[in-house]
């Protein structure tokens, strides 16, 4: 048995041990199963690594070499799409002989620390995106307004939860109550026709369509433990939204004495 | 009043509301700068073809969207050969007009009014409508990459 490494083994260790950091950036930021360990088989294998078995799960990343060995386990985090497209990028000029191991591990560096649009960029995005979904759920003008300064408050109160580190259940029950209190408070005082349509459009920014779409591309590509994982995550997030709308509304209606009428 | 009705607005304004709306959600999902507007052509182009089919073609809701699905998948993967960017990108942003959130929401909304025919029926139409989508996202992703890379020699 060896005891002392040598210069090969290193070598290896470290380059299995960049890929496993790339992958691991992928993953919690939002890419396919399949995408990852065909980064990490690319990465690996244009650093000269000539033994290396991968396994993706939806939250962990097995790295084996024959002298390296690596569990990570990595919580879904957000998504940032863009640290995907900057790591595909990555191993694709590591492909192309362009970097060396340290130079590729300064630009994963750099990708790391890349920063989303600013919170203020996102609210007004979610307030767009509120406003035009109410608009082709079929809101009058008037409902894709409140349905725009509703998604407004509604990513404020995401980016605070986020900051405070709620449970995503919870903060997605809390979110869709809240929602739901605006819209019959905001069509109660005339500010937007019908609550329905301004319900639809301002709740379609919880709307898990990361998880769901990935969930589907990975049960497509065969991988049915993540892919199953995922889409249960979709799914439990939609419950969620559910609880916390009919939470407001059985509540309304026990005040009231009545349903409201949508 | 049932489910959620289509007919307020105008086809143009449909448009122009998916553009937006789907731009939005990119920024939201944290796409690269320089492919926001790629992304709402995306998502456009679906919504207008599922618009289309679903009011002037009297296709069902399901049909519809397997249909802007297949469309999406398809320009999706074209424009990651393209621009050399994971397929990702332009399918999450792209599909999500078609997601049906609407449908959940109104499902849980008649089960918690006591309105069960409706729960039902609008329960479906959001179930098919899931499994639309994910039948074309699953043939699309069956196609050979080799297609898409032969399409866009350049």
């Amino acid at each position: 048995m060896r005891l002392l490494m040598n210069e090969h083994d290193t070598q290896e260790s470290k380059a299995l041990a960049f890929a496993a950091e790339v992958g691991h950036l992928m993953l919690e930021n939002g890419a396919e199963i399949s995408r990852v360990e065909e980064t990490m088989e690319r990465i690996a294998t244009c650093f000269g690594v000539d033994s290396k078995d991968f396994f993706v799960l939806s939250n962990g990343i097995f790295t084996t070499g024959r002298s390296y060995a690596k569990v990570l386990f990595i919580p879904f985090k957000g998504t940032q799409l863009q640290k995907v497209v900057e790591a595909n990028r990555l191993s694709r000029d590591v492909a192309a002989g362009k970097l060396s191991l340290d130079q590729a591990q300064e630009r994963l560096e750099e990708i790391r620390n890349m920063k989303g649009e600013k919170p203020a960029i996102q609210i007004l995005a979610s307030a767009v995106g509120s406003g035009c979904f109410c608009a082709i759920f079929g809101g009058s003008l008037m409902d894709c307004s409140a349905a725009f300064v509703i998604g407004m408050l509604l990513w404020a109160f995401v980016i605070l939860a986020g900051r405070k580190n709620i449970s995503k259940i919870f903060s997605n029950i809390a979110g869709a109550a809240i929602v739901t209190m605006l819209c019959i408070l905001f069509c109660g005082i005339g500010f937007g026709h019908s609550i329905s349509h301004v319900l639809v459009g301002s709740l379609i920014p919880l709307v898990p369509g990361v998880p769901f779409t990935n969930g589907i591309k990975d049960l497509a590509n065969e991988d049915y433990i993540a892919g199953t994982t995922r889409l249960l995550d979709a799914l439990l997030v939609f419950f969620c939204i559910a609880m916390g709308v009919s939470l407001v509304l059985i509540t309304y209606s026990h005040i009231t004495g009545g349903m409201i009428s949508l | 009043m049932n489910g959620i009705d289509f007919i307020t607005l105008s086809v143009a304004g449909q448009i122009v509301a998916a553009f937006f709306g789907t731009v939005a959600f990119s920024i939201l999902f944290g796409v690269p700068r320089r492919y926001y507007i790629h992304c709402g052509v995306c998502g456009m182009l679906g919504w207008t073809f599922y618009i289309v089919l679903f009011r002037y073609a009297g296709f069902s809701e399901a049909e519809a969207t397997l249909c802007g699905t297949i469309l999406v998948a398809l320009l999706s993967r074209f424009m990651a050969v393209w621009f050399k960017c994971p397929t990702t990108v332009f399918l999450i942003t792209g599909i999500f007009p078609m997601v049906p959130g609407g449908g959940i929401y109104w499902t849980i909304f008649y089960l918690v009014s006591g309105q069960l025919r409706h729960a039902l029926s609008s329960g479906s139409t959001a179930l098919m409508v899931t499994i639309a989508i994910v039948f074309g996202i699953i043939l699309v992703n069956e196609i050979p990459g080799r297609f898409f890379k032969s399409l866009s020699v350049r």
